[in-house]
């Protein structure tokens, strides 16, 4: 029997003989019998094409899915559009197409502007963001890891407080937070918005962590510890390595959180040549006429940074989530 | 267990004295007064159903828990208090519980590496190990590469590379297919034969039990029902429940009342089991000499409602009256052919019997009768203990 025949004519008539003389009336292939390929169905082009057409509902579905995802990224291209054209053009609507000029000459100018240096700005906000975001990571993990593992006076109380906490609105916090800088001299410095960064990050984290430990199964650690590692190893060896997905997970979204942030560097930072980048923004706006251009390139730059992290990161960010939202 | 060639490891003898152990603030009793004896290389099982405090006992012995009372000791140390390190116990997890994200090698020499053993040495070690347990080529997968069996065998690799004093199993075969269940149990018992290591398996599945075991712990709702070796639990069972639980399908137990030297099984019929009834009597006059008074109390009680067990094996069924002999009749409720046998379930009073028949002589709702030897019948006082 050939193998791409598996419906054709001559090999049923070959099956139909066998089974006259056997036993079981056919009903068991022979090992031989069986083809090596799956059969292929032969359709016609005009059928699979018929197949493919969504149904009325389905095509529905796919419309309004298209159009919110047009409604939401027709912003964005605007933006983009903006900030590769000079200014004269974009001022009739960067919409229309006729007579388009691509240029970087925006970005150039937002990158050395006099009153707000995007590069500058942008350096500024690595600053803040990169250790706001590890120290976060370490600590939150070494905060819900006793939170998942450990049984200790208080431990349902404490963890409520830590939701409690971040139920505040930040500009509530602010406030008390203002002052205890100017308390301390961290005011207007990166030192001290780093810390209230830490500080209003350690709540969710430690929350999300929480969640992702406790889905580690129990009995890993008490192989370790059988194994004779101590508490510290089995934290080190054992639960920080799993815990990557959920670390990558908090790392992107803290950054996101802390490169993004308006208010708080808006109250903690004087300085000018402290400005961070959502703060250097609406300096680039210009006395005369508002430099549309140069905004549009100072946000593409500001945005690129977290974007590029999570496609980076995506594919263990996703598993992350998951785990810690999972049961 | 006989001499073996490569006794290489020290060995400990492991004794529980009085142990209980309590959950939820007493309010859960795991473990109730164990007494247990595990000799210098013994391979001892623990066996009962789900929920009986088995794994809880093992978890006692490896550290992982501490009793809420009693004293357990390694040889004549007392060991409880003690962390599972500082026991030198080995465990294999029922799930594996293998470090996903560490390759094989990394997986067996994980105890070594957290103790400080060399690179070097440790590298030797892996290979003697995962040699011994036909895995070398797996080394360097990760756990999630490996089939159930291969897993399991990293297990097995990653407990006694280290040459722990106590072997400690729970479960460590259920997740396994039956075929491979069989393989691994030759396989275990090898291993322990050759390494001459105190073994304390935890299972649910009394094949495995008598299969492997040197001596058997029945075990039921966190007390200890029996503890002898695997041939004896099924000839000598000492109370009504281990005989349930012992053999497939479980004994037979008809209730009765002792009448005028014959047991009464109600509308089932009468036996007389002439052996089985002047043994009670001889073991209450012997108690009655010690203290007449409890002695004639308990007697009194127990004397009246009895049980007789029969295993399915030990029953004869025939469709005509027997003459002669202890005569149960009853009516065939159904017939389920299993192969090796036929089991017969027969309703008889109000209550199903097994029977095993190795041919298919009789069908569904004819009238029958069960017939077994003196010797083949278990009496047990209403307590439950075993009388004869």
């Amino acid at each position: 029997m050939t193998e791409d025949s598996f419906n054709s004519t001559d090999s049923s008539t070959d099956r139909n003989a066998n089974t006259d003389a056997r036993a079981d009336g056919g009903r068991y292939l022979s090992v031989d019998e069986i083809p090596e390929t799956a059969p292929v169905a032969d359709r016609t082009w005009s059928e699979r094409i018929a197949d493919a057409v969504p149904s009325k509902r389905r095509g529905l579905k796919y419309v309004i899915a298209i159009t919110i995802a047009l409604l939401w990224i027709v912003p964005f291209i605007g933006l983009v559009m903006a900030s590769i054209r000079p200014l004269s053009e974009i001022i009739g609507g960067w919409w229309h197409l006729e007579g388009m000029t691509i240029t970087f000459e925006n970005y150039y100018q937002a990158w050395n502007h006099s009153t707000a240096p995007m590069g500058q700005a942008l350096r500024n906000t690595f600053i803040v963001t990169i250790p706001a975001v590890l120290v976060v990571m370490l600590l939150g993990v070494m905060a819900a890891y006793p939170f998942a593992r450990f049984e200790f006076p208080l431990k349902r109380t404490l963890f409520f407080l830590i939701l409690l906490v971040m139920a505040a609105p930040p500009e509530l916090v602010a406030m008390g937070n203002y002052n205890a800088l100017r308390e301390f001299g961290l005011f207007d410095t990166y030192m001290g918005l780093i810390l209230v960064h830490i500080g209003w990050g350690l709540g969710w984290v430690v929350l999300f962590l929480r969640n992702y430990l406790l889905g580690i199964p129990k009995e890993l650690e008490e192989a370790a510890r059988i194994d004779g590692a101590s508490r510290y190893q089995i934290f080190r060896t054992i639960i920080l390595p799993l815990s990557t997905p959920a670390l990558v997970s908090v790392a992107v979204i803290q950054f996101t959180w802390v490169w993004n942030a308006f208010f708080f560097p808006l109250v903690f930072m004087r300085s000018p040549e402290l400005y961070l980048a959502p703060q250097a923004l609406p300096l680039m706006r210009g006395r005369v006429q508002v430099e549309w251009g140069l905004i549009a390139a100072g946000s593409i730059m500001t945005m690129a940074v977290p974007v590029i992290l999570f496609l980076l990161l995506e594919r263990y960010y996703k598993r992350g989530m998951v785990a810690a939202v999972a049961d | 267990m006989g001499e073996s060639a490569l006794r290489v490891w020290y060995m400990t003898a492991i004794s529980m004295d009085g142990v209980s152990k309590y959950f939820d603030a007493g309010n859960t009793v795991a473990n109730y007064q164990l007494n247990l004896e595990v000799e210098d290389g013994e391979f001892l099982v623990i066996l009962g159903p789900s929920g009986c405090g088995k794994t809880t006992a093992l978890r006692l012995i490896a550290g992982l828990e501490q009793p809420s009372e009693g004293a357990i000791y390694f040889d004549d140390e007392r060991v409880d208090g003690r962390s599972p390190s500082e026991r030198n116990v080995a465990m294999v997890f029922q799930n594996y519980a293998l470090y996903p994200h560490m390759t094989v090698a990394q997986n067996i020499g994980y105890p070594l590496k957290v103790r400080g053993v060399s690179p070097d040495d440790r590298d030797q070690k892996v290979a003697t190990v995962t040699e011994l347990l036909h895995i070398e080529d797996q080394v360097d997968k990760k756990p999630a590469a490996l089939s159930g069996g291969q897993r399991q065998r990293v297990a097995l690799a990653r407990a006694i590379v280290r040459e722990p004093s106590v072997f400690l199993l729970d479960e460590p075969l259920s997740n396994l297919d039956a075929k491979l269940r069989q393989e691994m149990r030759i396989e275990l018992k090898r291993l322990q034969n050759e390494l001459a290591i105190t073994t304390v398996y935890v299972t649910h599945n009394q094949e495995e039990a008598m299969s492997m075991a040197d001596t058997v712990v029945v075990m039921n709702r966190g007390t200890i029902q029996q503890i002898a070796p695997p041939q004896e639990l099924y000839k000598r069972p000492r109370t009504a429940w281990v005989a349930r639980f012992i053999g497939s399908p479980p004994m037979n137990l008809f209730r009765g009342t002792r009448r005028n030297g014959s047991i009464d099984l109600g509308e089932a019929g009468t036996v007389e089991l002439p052996g089985k009834i002047d043994a009670d009597e001889a073991v209450v006059e012997t108690a009655g000499q010690d203290d007449a008074s409890t002695a004639s109390v308990v007697a009194n009680s127990a004397r009246d409602d009895v049980a007789v067990g029969v295993r399915p094996e030990d029953l004869t069924v025939s469709t005509t009256r027997p003459s002669s002999g202890n005569v149960i009749e009853g009516r065939v409720e159904t017939v389920e052919p299993m192969g090796e046998y036929i089991l017969l379930n027969v309703f008889v009073n109000d209550q199903i019997v097994n029977a095993k028949l190795s041919e298919w002589t009789v069908e569904k709702d004819e009238r029958v009768y069960l017939t077994f030897d003196d010797d083949d019948a278990y009496l047990y006082d209403d307590g439950g203990e075993l009388v004869a």
